[in-house]
């Protein structure tokens, strides 16, 4: 369970701090709404460790997040966009999700796996940047799958895809955290993923991060 | 109870932390920093020394006055004619655009040793011209090329190249949305120029000027072979005859305070100014052509400069292949130069790529000012202490070790031309390292990669040809180098440029010739041929 509580954070002394709490249950996904700007980025880097909040505390399963460096934290985090390293093939970038260390002839089917997983098996090879929208978030989510963090972290994942890709996306996303069990916690201002994924809501309003109506899913 | 504000809480921590980076490059900093300082301290306290010899002073001031006479007209002919052929390029379209363009960006590496043995072989005494003339005429022209006029020429011919790569790149980034607005205006060629072109270039232009200014202040090899005399000396010349031919090491070293305080002076200037990027992509040119007058314009421009810079060139090696190659191989000394030259090259490049590297990747992975200036400053203190004087501080300082200046000459030749090729190369590789860490530090980190991983997997595939090219800059620059080795260079350790003007200076012209040739080559082919090769090998690994 990821737990915050009391976490306030200001970009400027100046500013009116954020306010989040929040409770995130393992094998849920939790959606976090808002309008452009209310601070939906700047919670999810919060919970990566790229921002350090003024106050408050954060646990995972009662451990103490805050003390731990971005790349110590156990989090896989997806961004809307620059989410591979796009000169690289697809399997360079899901390789780079291995656990360190991964003898070399193991590496190999692991990634084929993981690709696999995705509905993406042979397309290895291809350079990231070749790929579509839809792929490149696949190809960020079998590297995921391979890291796998128990907290998922979306940042607008589905807004670059249209909508056949959207729909088979979601369900990706929401068949990964079920079978791994993962703590997903979903940002996006679009209803419809909100509802079609989310087994709870949160809405970030002038600040302030406060849960909405949940549904049973 | 009101929390401290903690300051660094709200930057965002998308640099990956890399300590040993950090380390390595305070290293390499404070080891090329030391060097400056050594070699600073061996000639400022030469030059509180006793005199060894009672040979006067040398006259400082007009050294000075003529020099920067000089190097005034070659930087405002250089951009002249480098603008007139940035302008012609950015027009212009035609088969083989890619290669003239390629030929010219070429100016940066081709040795200027070369260029004024090629003026040589067109215009000098026994030139192409003078053959002409006796073979018509029954008479030989007054050759024009000793003097302030073949000094001006030869630095024109490479710089205005050079400036022509650099401001077409600059028009090439013009917005194609003000270029419709323009031709919907109907703006005449001139009037083109004017409004659009000249605001695009203006912003280059004074570090371009004291790039230029600076290269042709501390010009040695080609003042060297042209200047003609006393009258028409820079200060690194002066330095080189005061050590090499008056044994007056006490006005040597008076000489070479003299011309670090006036580089350090255009250095601090230029810094005001914006950079000068150094790698750029392929030139896409407009598809606005002009027409009529101005197109003939700009033929007229591009061909006089192909052939104005292609013909001392072209000259070097049609002298070289109609010369005796053999024969030359035959005698030990040419066999023998040319290895030390290749191996000379080979390793100082290397140098230089693992000593810009080290700093650059440092550079990057800090945010705080006062590393990031100590971590540049040291690599760009010798952009003020051109080659003579760098060599005339190696030599004091060996010296002062105890050290026999031939024991120590191989290695201070490769470290050397490495130190000198190091501003060139951190300016090539730190904004790429710097473009990694900023916009794709978020995704390393997040990833927790390693430095290793970060190096291979990012890295290194994306900066294969800035990698070939600070490698071939390196080499070229070490390869062409006269002014390290001509005072570290013995009967047993020569190189290519020493070996030519060693000919030369004993009439031997077809030797220097296939010298000449020879450099030439192997410059034209490690140019072309390093950073592709890096860019398909890194990319290759993606
Ligand atoms: N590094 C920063 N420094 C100062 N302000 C920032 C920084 N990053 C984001 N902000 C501001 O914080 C607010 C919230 O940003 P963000 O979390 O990215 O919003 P969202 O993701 O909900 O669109 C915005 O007003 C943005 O301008
Ligand atoms: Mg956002």
């Amino acid at each position: 369970m990821l737990r915050l509580e009391g976490i306030r954070f200001a970009y400027a002394p100046e500013a009116l701090p954020y306010r989040f709490d929040m409770v995130a249950q393992p094998g849920e996904i939790s959606a976090v709404m808002g309008a452009s700007g209310a601070g939906k980025s700047t919670l999810l880097d919060l919970i990566a460790g790229f921002l350090l909040p003024q106050a408050g505390s954060m646990t995972l399963d009662g451990v103490d997040l805050l003390p731990l460096q971005p790349e110590d934290r156990p989090v896989s985090l997806l961004f809307q966009s620059n989410t591979l390293f796009e000169h690289l093939s697809a399997e360079n970038n899901v390789a780079l999700g291995l656990p360190r260390p991964t003898r070399r002839k193991d590496a190999g089917p692991l990634i084929a796996a993981a690709l696999a997983e995705v509905g993406l098996a042979g397309i290895g090879k291809q350079r990231a940047a070749t790929l579509s929208g839809g792929q490149k978030q696949r190809v960020a989510l079998a590297r995921t799958l391979l890291r796998n963090k128990p907290v998922l972290l979306l940042d607008e994942p589905f807004s670059a895809l249209d909508d056949e890709t959207r729909v088979a996306a979601r369900d990706l996303v929401r068949n990964l955290t079920r079978a791994h069990d993962w703590t997903t916690i979903l940002v996006s201002h679009h209803t419809e993923d909100v509802q079609a994924l989310a087994t709870c809501r949160y809405r970030i309003a002038a600040g302030v991060l406060l849960p909405e109506g949940n549904t049973a899913a | 109870m009101p929390t401290p504000w903690p300051r660094s809480n709200s930057q965002p921590k998308v640099l990956p932390p890399r300590p040993l980076r950090l380390l390595g490059g305070a290293v390499i900093a404070m080891a090329v920093a030391l060097l400056v300082v050594l070699v600073l301290w061996s000639i400022a306290s030469a030059a509180y020394g006793q005199p060894e010899t009672a040979a006067p002073l040398p006259d400082v001031a007009h050294l000075l006055r003529m020099s920067a006479i000089q190097a005034a007209l070659s930087t405002v002919l250089s951009l002249l004619v480098g603008t007139a052929l940035a302008w012609s390029l950015n027009r212009l379209r035609f088969a083989g655009r890619n290669l003239v363009i390629a030929l010219f960006a070429s100016a940066i590496v081709t040795p200027g040793l070369i260029v004024a043995f090629g003026l040589l072989t067109v215009w000098g005494r026994s030139g192409w011209i003078n053959a002409i003339a006796n073979v018509l005429f029954h008479t030989s022209i007054d050759t024009p090329i000793f003097g302030l006029g073949g000094i001006l020429a030869a630095h024109v011919i490479l710089d205005a190249a050079f400036a022509a790569r650099i401001l077409l790149a600059r028009l090439d980034a013009i917005p194609s949305t003000r270029l419709k607005t323009g031709q919907g205006l109907a703006l005449t060629p001139a009037k083109r120029f004017a409004t659009i072109d000249w605001p695009a270039l203006r912003g280059t232009m004074p570090g371009l000027a004291a790039i230029i200014f600076l290269l042709a202040f501390t010009s040695f090899p080609i003042v060297l072979l042209l200047g003609g005399g006393p009258a028409n000396q820079t200060l690194e010349v002066a330095i080189y005859s005061a050590v090499r031919l008056d044994f007056n090491l006490h006005g040597a070293v008076i000489l070479a305070l003299a011309q670090i305080g006036f580089c350090s002076i255009i250095i601090l200037a230029a810094s005001a100014f914006a950079p000068i990027p150094s790698t750029l992509g392929p030139s896409a040119g407009q598809r606005w052509a002009d027409r009529g007058f101005a197109k003939a314009v700009q033929w007229t421009v591009l061909l006089a400069c192909i052939i104005g810079f292609a013909l001392p060139l072209l000259a070097v090696l049609a002298g070289g292949f109609s010369s005796n190659l053999p024969a030359l191989f035959a005698r030990p000394s040419f066999p023998s130069a040319l290895a030390t030259s290749l191996a000379i090259g080979t390793l100082s490049a290397l140098l230089t790529l693992v000593l810009a590297l080290g700093l650059g990747s440092a550079r990057a992975a800090t945010l705080r000012p006062l590393a990031r200036i100590g971590l540049a400053a040291p690599a760009y203190a010798y952009l003020a202490v051109p080659a003579v004087v760098l060599a005339l501080g190696f030599f004091l300082l060996v010296r002062t070790m105890g050290i026999e200046p031939a024991t120590a000459g191989p290695a201070v030749v490769i470290l050397g031309n490495a130190l000198l090729s190091l501003p060139f190369a951190i300016a090539t590789l730190g904004p790429p390292l710097e473009a990694v860490a900023s916009g794709q530090g978020k995704l390393i980190r997040s990833l927790g990669l390693s430095g290793w991983q970060q190096f291979v997997r990012v890295e290194w595939p994306l900066l294969g040809r800035e990698i070939g090219v600070v490698l071939a800059l390196a080499f070229c620059f070490s390869l062409g180098d006269l002014g390290v080795i001509s005072f570290f260079g013995t009967q047993d350790f020569s190189t290519l440029p020493l070996l030519l003007v060693r000919a030369l200076g004993a009439y031997r012209t077809d030797d220097a010739a296939i010298v000449a040739a020879v450099m030439l080559v192997i410059t034209v082919a490690a140019f072309t041929a390093l950073p592709q090769f890096f860019a398909r090998w890194s990319d290759a690994q993606a």
